[in-house]
């Protein structure tokens, strides 16, 4: 399916935009964005950042699977990956529920519109994805997906990597990036 | 006395009527979706000031005197922006054509398609005749109602967008499926019709915030959700324009009566 | 297990040790501002880099594909840092 790829360069675009237009609104308050961004749970976010990188790990390993015929091994794998996937969702949850609970919301200030706006756009790729790999893990337990027949497999993981690559630039841009 | 010959079956030739059909009025609305694009981008965006869009923080007094600056040229724009978004329609009878010929006359992508297309011509014409109405009578106007008008506006014409959506998801699942080797349409215009759906979504932010990305002029609402769509159209426009002349070559080919 | 011998766990490895560095790293007082911005965006592209690249796939991908690709996080990278220089210092 090369099509995906076109779907993941310009979602690359459109988020790099969008990291570009982070950063002016940044440069017309940094103390503001630095006040706020003191509020923001940097360990949960790093946390994020390992589970991530743990659910790609999870589906590489499951598309080399499938490349090598072993059926058996790959539900786990898929899984191991969707997962991974929940656990992000429940960790962007109770951050989420931390900062309202604080009244921290999207309008609270330009940082927090952005953080509400990034987070969550991501963290709607993240249901996606998780919802895929899911679909993908049922399939993979009745022996559909091996050498030849691995195309919507990998395009569903080259998705999630992107989910994956976009959070490794997102958190530190808004959670780690101090003030000069 | 003539002898007709027997319709072709459904099955060797999906969407083709018994009828002749009419490739020179086909290309010709074809060639309206750049007609649309080339209107709204230089009516609506340039000359009454919508690329980019008076902000959506501005005060009443603000709006009303952005109105009262700029009367003529939003009036000349918004009036023949609003005549001219009917091409949208037009073309979108062409797009459906096409996808009838992968998906069968029976096709309810297509119809859905030429709907959504068509009704998707609604709340930008009625967007436009209430700007055009918010420059035309500014003199009798108070700018608590310029800004009631300038945000009419805008709801209307951004929280519509599930209809374009429907129309967009129409083409793409219609010429994914196109079984020809080279596809009338490459899937590269069908998976950027899948971004431009996305990139929707988010639009139904604007009536909770008023400044910052999801605001209606701003980077996500407005420049990324507008401009996903506006090259859209162009580029499944030059794949449809040269669909036509494949299809009655198809159809020559085939030996069809109708053709 | 023979899943230690992929280079995808490896590669896995070198990720999570470098967020461990960059979050619980980096973040301390110890560094410099300049330092901790410029050194978690250089490794945020290296990261991207490897994911592209090993998770990905891209090493198989057309040149084209891939070059365009891998200078993506590197764009990012000099954008944001960029962005980051131009920005008054806060007290």
């Amino acid at each position: 399916m090369e099509g995906i790829w076109v779907f993941i360069g310009a979602d690359s675009v459109i988020f790099a935009i969008l990291f570009l237009s982070f950063m002016q609104d940044r440069l017309k308050n940094p103390a503001l964005f630095e006040a706020s961004r003191h509020t923001l749970n940097m360990h949960l976010g790093g946390l994020d950042t390992l589970i991530l990188l743990t659910s790609s790990w999870s589906v590489a390993l499951a598309v080399q699977a499938m490349k090598r015929d072993q059926i058996d091994r790959e539900p786990r794998l898929l899984l191991g990956g969707a997962v991974t996937g929940l656990m992000f969702m429940a960790s962007k949850s109770i951050e989420y529920f931390q900062k309202f609970a604080h009244g921290l919301t999207p309008g609270t200030n330009p940082f927090y519109m952005w953080y509400f706006t990034l987070t969550g756009i991501h963290l709607a790729h993240v249901v996606a994805g998780t919802s895929l790999l899911t679909y993908l893990w049922v399939r993979s337990r009745r022996g559909t997906y091996d050498h030849l027949h691995r195309a919507v497999p990998e395009s569903v993981a080259s998705y999630w990597h992107l989910v994956d690559l976009l959070w490794i630039v997102l958190f530190p841009l808004l959670y780690l990036m101090r003030a000069g | 006395m003539a002898i007709h010959a027997e319709p072709t079956t459904s099955t060797s030739a999906p969407g083709l009527s018994p009828y002749r059909t009419d490739y020179t009025s086909w290309k010709v609305m074809a060639w309206t979706g750049f007609a649309f694009i080339t209107a709204f981008f230089c009516l609506w965006g340039l000359l009454a000031r919508n690329i980019s869009p008076f902000p959506a923080w501005a005060e009443p007094q603000a709006v009303w005197d952005h109105y009262k600056n700029l009367r003529l040229p939003i009036m000349i724009g918004m009036s023949v922006c609003l005549t001219c978004t009917a091409f949208y329609m037009v073309w979108s009878v062409a797009v459906s054509r096409v996808m009838e010929r992968i998906e069968g006359s029976g096709g309810v992508w297509s119809k859905l398609e030429m709907m959504g297309g068509t009704i998707t011509c609604a709340p930008i014409m009625t967007a436009c005749a209430i700007w055009l109405t918010a420059a035309h009578e500014i003199d009798n106007i108070s700018p608590g109602m310029a800004h009631t008008l300038y945000w009419f506006g805008w709801l209307l014409i951004d929280l519509a967008y599930f209809v374009t959506s429907w129309q967009i998801a129409g083409a793409s699942i219609v010429f994914m499926r196109d079984k020809r080797e080279k596809k009338l349409v490459p899937n590269i215009v069908s998976w950027w019709g899948w971004i431009t759906i996305l990139s929707f979504f988010v639009v139904s932010a604007i009536p909770f915030v008023n400044t910052g990305p999801l605001a209606f002029n701003g980077v996500i609402s407005f420049w990324i959700a507008f401009f996903t769509w506006f090259f859209w159209i162009p580029g499944l426009s030059y794949y449809i324009i040269k669909a036509i002349p494949r299809l009655q070559a198809e159809d020559e080919a085939a030996g069809r009566l109708n053709a | 297990m023979s899943v230690l011998r992929e280079r995808v766990t490896w590669v896995w490895l070198a990720l999570m040790v470098l967020t461990c560095a960059t979050t619980w790293g980096l973040s301390k007082d110890l560094f410099s501002p300049v330092v901790a911005v410029v050194g978690n965006f250089l490794i945020a592209a290296v990261k991207v880099r490897y994911v592209m690249l090993d998770f990905m796939e891209l090493r198989q991908a057309p040149l084209p594909v891939r070059a365009a690709f891998e200078a993506w996080p590197w764009v990012v990278a000099a954008v944001i840092l960029g962005f980051w220089f131009a920005t008054p210092a806060v007290m």
